[in-house]
């Protein structure tokens, strides 16, 4: 009886343990200019594989996705982080440097998801939609592209600090990494905005307004509005990148307090959360 | 009239494509209206107008409204005199499909309709306005609700263990061929625009018919009981019959709870074999009846036809959905158009200028 959640347990187990092992090497390699790059892939796709399986295998058993307990969207946004650095630091080798901020951010929610209580929640049947997903996957995008440009905000504000690792020098010059992360939040901002359609088109079917000034629509269309005044404040206000920087920053702490901190501080976040 | 020409140092790539140069054609307070430090301060104006409402349980419409309309405006200046939209389609595609976003949900606001209706099983909604509660409408609001028309003909919502709410299924009839559908969840009934969502408010229907004693026609109709199972342990309520001086109390009893919350159950109309009787407190005196039993009054007898079930209907009208759904789909794809053919003229590795 116990079999299919030991293998779960132990799937989950595995994948963050590889995703620690794989995050380490890739701070170590930053930091010591080791040129790991091929092992930390490596190792991260084996830390998502078994993540995927331990989020199917449970999937399987309480018969939905992982969408309701804080531990499911934890767990499911864990594995969708790391799966999307892990495709751009092999496409783009400016990321890699990144990790130095982005693992971080990974094993804090790693953390987390294990003092979670992994305890099945219901399901409730306004969930069974397609448009659940398609929310789901917008949203998932859209922190991802935004932790890309953490990352490479983060690599800006390094090198403004003095830290003088070598394969951070080794990146093309700070405007070039500005620009870059400002590409990931532009995409970003796109998958943001989808997900807002997709969540209204859902909430309407679901509950009968598209919109209603909840906890989590609130915060959600502020992060948009903080994204849309980045993109016109490098505009118009011609943005140093240290400042880009912050902004992309604060986007991200926003962004981040929306997923996972508006089912704590408010008694009625919508029914998307916990 | 005199031009304007700003021309800003841009740092980046996709900034020099945005707005390469800002050349209005104008008089200069339209070129304030147009300008994108406006936009960047109704965004600012925007984003403190949602917190203090969020904050404050009744603050001003006008804390969001007004920056929506300042928005417009400076969204429609620049659609108006900004030059580099003229050289960019999508982008300038995108700002239309955003003012168009805005006006229509000014539009939807004025024009909106919402309310509820409780509907017994059998019940027909014949469209009246009077059947309808909690009425909410914009002064605009024009719709066909008297062309609506439907039955409930009763529900049956599956309950998992712990009397978790799972799925509804409302089977109704509609229009005037009474054409059969069930909805439910994430399926609202729509009629004429005007859209049928079954809630979470719901529960148990008393049947009665009223016999006067003056000899007029009887009436039949059905007392709602508070919802259920919410509120399982207060199923009770007044009413007072017509022609009748004083209301009657009226209270549900089961021998055995319908919902058993130790395993998975379904709450519909109960089968006639379910015992149950209903208590009648009229002044001091109290009576017990079960189903087709009568009990008279001075002013008429009260005969309990059975249990039924009511199903309560959120309904909401707004015309303006699908429009609001291509203006976000527009101004999300011409976006994305506008950035990649953006990105894609100049390589993000590029050195700076």
């Amino acid at each position: 009886m116990n079999t299919p959640v030991t293998i779960e347990g132990l799937a989950l187990w595995g994948g963050l343990l590889c995703y620690v092992a794989g995050g380490t090497l890739s701070i170590i390699d930053c930091v010591f200019d080791r040129r790991w790059h091929h092992r930390v892939a490596v190792v991260l796709l084996m830390g998502s594989v078994l993540h995927a399986l331990a989020i199917g295998l449970r999937w399987e058993r309480v018969g939905h996705g992982p969408f309701i307990t804080m531990f499911e969207i934890l767990s499911s946004n864990i594995w969708s982080l790391a799966a999307i650095f892990l495709v751009f630091y092999r496409l783009i080798p400016a990321v890699r440097p990144s990790s130095v901020v982005v693992m971080p951010i990974l094993f804090m929610m790693m953390g987390w998801l294990l003092v979670s209580n992994p305890a099945a929640g219901h399901f409730p049947p306004t969930y069974r939609t397609a448009w659940l997903f398609v929310h789901v996957a917008f949203g998932k995008l859209f922190l991802g592209s935004v932790l890309l440009g953490v990352g490479l905000s983060g690599a800006v504000l390094l090198r403004r600090a003095g830290v003088g690792w070598k394969p951070l020098q080794a990146l093309p010059g700070q405007a070039q990494i500005s620009a870059l992360a400002f590409r990931f939040v532009v995409v970003g901002f796109i998958f943001e905005s989808l997900m807002l359609v997709a969540g209204a088109i859902w909430a309407q079917d679901a509950w009968g307004r598209y919109w209603a000034w909840d906890p989590l629509e609130t915060w959600a269309f502020l992060t948009w509005l903080l994204v849309a005044l980045f993109l016109h404040a490098r505009v118009s206000m011609r943005l140093s990148e240290t400042s880009a920087a912050v902004t992309v920053l604060a986007i991200f702490v926003v962004a981040f307090l929306t997923f996972f901190g508006v089912p704590f501080v408010s008694l009625s976040p919508h029914k998307g959360a916990v | 009239m005199r031009e304007l020409t700003s021309t800003p140092i841009f740092r980046d790539d996709v900034a020099a494509l945005v707005a390469p140069t800002i050349r209005v054609t104008t008089r200069p307070r339209l070129a304030m209206l147009a300008s994108l430090r406006l936009t960047l301060a109704v965004l600012l104006a925007l984003a403190a107008g949602i917190i203090v409402s969020h904050a404050i349980a009744d603050a001003n419409v006008w804390w969001v409204a007004g920056p929506l309309v300042v928005g417009a405006v400076n969204l429609g200046a620049a659609i108006a005199f900004n030059q580099s939209f003229r050289r960019q389609t999508p982008l300038l595609a995108f700002h239309i499909a955003l003012l168009a976003l805005v006006v229509l949900l000014a539009w939807g606001r004025l024009s909106f309709f919402r309310g509820q209706v409780e509907l017994a099983e059998g019940e027909t909604f014949a469209g009246d306005m009077a059947q309808i509660a909690s009425v909410r409408q914009g002064p605009l609001h024009v719709g066909n609700l008297s062309d609506v028309k439907f039955v409930n003909d009763g529900f049956s919502i599956r309950y998992a263990p712990g009397l978790r709410r799972a799925e509804t299924q409302n089977r109704v009839r509609v229009g005037p061929a009474l054409e059969a559908r069930v909805i439910g969840d994430s399926e609202p009934l729509i009629a004429e625009g005007y859209r049928f969502y079954t809630s979470f408010n719901k529960g148990f229907a008393l049947t009665f018919t009223w016999i006067p004693a003056d000899g007029s026609v009887p009436v039949r109709g059905a007392v709602h009981l508070p919802s259920y199972p919410i509120h399982e342990f207060e199923q009770a309520m007044e009413w007072t019959p017509p022609g009748m001086r004083e209301p009657i109390w009226c209270l549900l009893r089961f021998d055995k709870e319908p919902l058993d919350e130790t395993r998975e159950a379904f709450f519909q109309k109960p089968a006639s074999d379910v015992r149950h009787d209903v208590v009648l407190r009229a002044g001091t005196a109290r009576h017990e009846l079960t189903a087709g039993q009568s009990q008279p009054f001075a002013e008429g007898v009260l005969r309990y036809e059975g249990l039924s079930t009511w199903m309560g209907y959120q309904v909401f009208y707004d015309w303006t959905i699908p429009w609001l759904l291509a203006s976000c789909l527009m101004a999300v794809l011409c976006l994305a158009w506008h950035f990649a053919r953006a990105f894609r003229a100049n390589p993000w590795d590029a050195p700076s200028p």
